[in-house]
């Protein structure tokens, strides 16, 4: 780190001095007094010089200091007077005291110090982070967050070079997205290159003054599956003039982060351990570039979709006007006599049904469709089906049978339950022989209600079974003017399966197809004899 | 039908071409056409010439449609029948809980359109409901007296039944929404109404219909209502 520790106060040079004379003059004093004080008042003046000189000066001063105020008591207060020699054996403990005293307490006051050193530093380390942060989440656009992190990296690791490397979207290539400081212009990152390495690898690397490189062992993933998981302290040990570092999120590289310098770079575990701490920063950041241009996709998307169904909308209402008007005509050219007016009539029809499907579908694909899904009775699905085919159907029959007695209740939206049944029926319908009925039974299975419409038609080949319910399928060999466009089915089978159901295909025996309609099945509610 | 007075018919509607395919249509019902392109001139128009019936458009460039019906309603109860074109089945019964009579969705044909004006027409002249007993089917029913048979079999109806049976009778020809029936006959919409009148009218028809998944009288809307027909319109 570029400034490590305090910076020193221009009195530090003076600390050793000043506490020597401090201890001189404590002598001096006591000295003058030698007859009257206790050994006692003696030590414990001595004590204060040391806790002084260890608080200003350091363990290495409050030592010296013990030391040689422990020969000064020795040799001028305790008799017998200037020797070394001690006489009562009570006086080698006070000594023996006083220095331990002296010592402990400056290893004391020293890893104070050291404590509150640490502490000041995290507390810078912190307000960087923090900083950011509000960085990060501040600025309006993603890239700029990117931009703005890779400064403060740089300022802070005091490099001269930081760089912020990503994925292209589709994997793959990875660009840079951010720089700041005196970096070399790079367009693509080379794919051979080691950035392309660490990211692949989701390992830190070194670049050396002599353009060799040096690599860390990848990271094991985090146990319990946290977000952050720390890169190992490996070894960077000479000439190192770059740090590569992987950018993971949740144990998936999203990134590089290269910091550069035109000297050795020369972090120490604290340096590298906040290194870290920026690079998730980083990761965070490049994480939320790729989450915004992704809503974005997702919003274009979105409107897109929402564009084509209010196109379809507006294309099927105004549509509606002019083939209102052209019904009318055919219908007064068929008063006149006009043979083929019914036929215009039939085909305007035909054409307000595809716009209608092709507006369904649309909302179907976009899942906008709105569904009522609530209590109905079978009864009055079927005969709002039968009513609406009543036009298609002509002389044929459809013959109802109900295999389940009682009132069926089911679970559904009743408009869109009608218009599966009325495609099923429409479909059997088109493709049986005009003499054959079509027959829809009724029948609750399990928690299912049953809808099985029965057809006398040609029957579908096996291989054709699930494609008959995709778009715009028609039978090998129809006619192109035959029928609709192909959606009738692939619009049941996906309203029956927005609500909660189903339609499947079965060959019937002795010829011809089942389409089966299920929904859910509903209690119906028991009413009073007498009628609530 | 012979011997009526002249029958006249206000066609609401900006699109020129069908305001001429309306009256058109109607001719052989209505004697008199009368037209608007906007809201405000229909009002205007209904205040002064008073017409038997009125063919409203919901897409009118100065009011919208539910606007149009409620305000009619403060001062006539002269049929309305619209003309609607993208609208959901609940945009639907809304109009008709602000007072329109019937709908046809567009592109509609002739003879369904000249069924649902003589309905309509017929309404309009016969404000009470009928009278006495009714053939319905093979059914005769009487709902003043609160009898129903098939031949000489008495069906029995249930009270509430009867109650739902007497409100569908009474505005025979009009489509009742779920909200406008569970008012008439429950008096208030709590609870889960439209279960219920699904059931009551699964019942209905089960009683009072030759085939009761092939309806003729107890007429069901999807998503918007019921409707009862004396005569079936279609001619099933």
């Amino acid at each position: 780190m570029a400034n490590s520790g305090r910076p020193p106060s221009r009195w530090a040079r003076w600390t050793w001095p000043l506490s020597f004379a401090a201890l001189a003059a404590v002598t001096a004093g006591l000295f003058a007094v030698r007859g009257e004080v206790d050994k006692a008042h003696i030590v414990l003046a001595f004590l204060l010089v040391v806790l002084g000189g260890s608080a200003a000066g350091g363990r290495l001063l409050g030592i010296a200091l013990s030391a040689v105020a422990f020969f000064i008591f020795d040799f001028l207060f305790l008799p017998p007077y200037y020797t070394l020699v001690i006489q009562d054996p009570l006086d080698w403990l006070v000594l023996v005291a006083f220095l331990i005293t002296g010592i402990v307490a400056a290893q004391l006051l020293a890893r104070a110090e050291e404590r509150a050193e640490t502490a000041r530093q995290r507390a810078v380390e912190v307000e960087r982070l923090a900083v950011l942060g509000a960085e990060t989440l501040n600025v309006g656009r993603a890239e700029e967050a990117l931009s703005a992190i890779a400064r403060v990296i740089q300022s802070t690791l005091g490099v001269a070079c930081c760089e912020i490397f990503v994925a292209r979207p589709g994997g793959g290539a990875y660009r840079r997205a951010a720089a700041a400081g005196a970096c070399t212009e790079v367009g693509e990152v080379d794919p051979a290159g080691l950035a392309a390495w660490v990211a692949q690898a989701g390992a830190p690397a070194a670049e050396r003054g002599d353009r060799t490189a040096l690599v860390a062992p990848a990271p094991t993933p985090a146990a319990d599956g946290g977000a952050w998981t720390p890169l190992p302290l490996w070894n960077i040990e000479g000439d190192v003039r770059a740090l590569l570092v992987p950018l993971r999120v949740r144990d998936r590289t999203v990134g590089v982060l290269r910091i550069a310098h035109d000297a050795p770079v020369a972090l120490d575990p604290a340096g590298r351990q906040f290194l870290d701490a920026l690079a998730y920063y980083a990761a965070l950041a490049v994480e939320r570039v790729h989450l915004s241009a992704e809503a974005e996709r997702a919003e274009a998307f979105r409107q897109a979709g929402q564009l084509k169904d209010a196109l379809l909308a507006a294309v099927s209402h105004d549509l509606r006007t002019p083939l209102t008007s052209i019904k009318a005509i055919a219908h007064r050219l068929a008063e006149r006599g006009t043979a083929e007016a019914a036929s215009i009539e039939s085909e305007a029809d035909r054409l307000n049904r595809m716009v209608a499907d092709l507006l369904d579908l649309s909302r179907l694909n976009a899942g906008s469709l709105p569904l009522r899904l609530e209590l109905n009775v079978a009864d009055e699905l079927v005969g709002a089906a039968l009513r609406t085919v009543s036009g298609v159907r002509g002389e044929r029959l459809v013959l109802v049978q109900a295999e389940t007695p009682g009132v069926v209740g089911v679970v559904g939206d009743i408009v869109q339950s009608v218009r599966v049944l009325v495609n099923l029926l429409e479909n059997a319908l088109k493709y049986s022989p005009p003499g054959a009925a079509v027959e829809l039974a009724i029948r609750r299975r399990a928690d299912r209600v049953e809808f099985a419409v029965a057809d006398r038609g040609p029957g579908i080949a096996e291989a054709e079974r699930d494609r008959v319910f995709t778009q715009f399928y028609r039978p090998p060999g129809t006619a192109p003017d035959v029928g609709g466009a192909g959606l009738g089915l692939a619009i049941a089978r996906r309203l029956a399966e927005a609500q909660g159901g189903a339609v499947r295909l079965e060959p019937r025996p002795g010829g011809g197809s089942v389409f089966t309609f299920d929904l859910p099945a509903a209690e119906v509610p028991a009413l009073g004899a007498t009628g609530g | 039908m012979p011997n009526r007075p002249a029958q006249t018919l206000l066609v609401v509607d900006d699109e020129p071409g069908i305001r001429a395919a309306v009256c058109d249509a109607a001719r052989a019902d209505a004697e008199r056409c009368l037209t608007a392109a906007t809201g405000r001139d229909a009002l205007d128009a209904a205040r002064r010439q008073h017409p038997d019936v009125i063919v409203l458009d919901l897409g009118l460039p100065d009011l919208e449609g539910v606007e149009v019906c409620r305000r009619l309603r403060e001062f006539t109860q002269v049929p309305i029948l619209v003309l609607s074109a993208r609208h959901s089945e609940a945009e639907k019964a809304r109009l008709l809980d602000a007072g329109a009579d019937d709908y046809v969705t567009k592109p509609f044909g002739t003879v369904e359109f000249q069924a649902r004006i003589r309905a309509q027409l017929r309404r309009a002249r016969r404000p009470a409901p009928p009278h006495g007993p009714m053939a319905i089917g093979p059914f005769t029913i009487d709902v003043e007296r609160r009898s129903a048979a098939r031949g000489d079999v008495a069906v029995h109806l249930t009270p509430t039944e009867w109650h739902l049976l007497q409100t569908l009778v009474a505005n025979a020809g009009r489509t009742m929404t779920h909200l406008q029936l569970f008012r008439a006959v429950w008096g208030s919409s709590d609870g889960d109404p439209q279960q219920y009148l699904r059931v009551y009218m699964a019942h209905l028809r089960r009683k009072l219909e030759a085939d009761p998944y092939a309806p003729r009288h107890f007429v069901t809307e999807p998503g918007v209502g019921y409707r009862f027909e004396i005569e079936p319109a279609n001619g099933q």
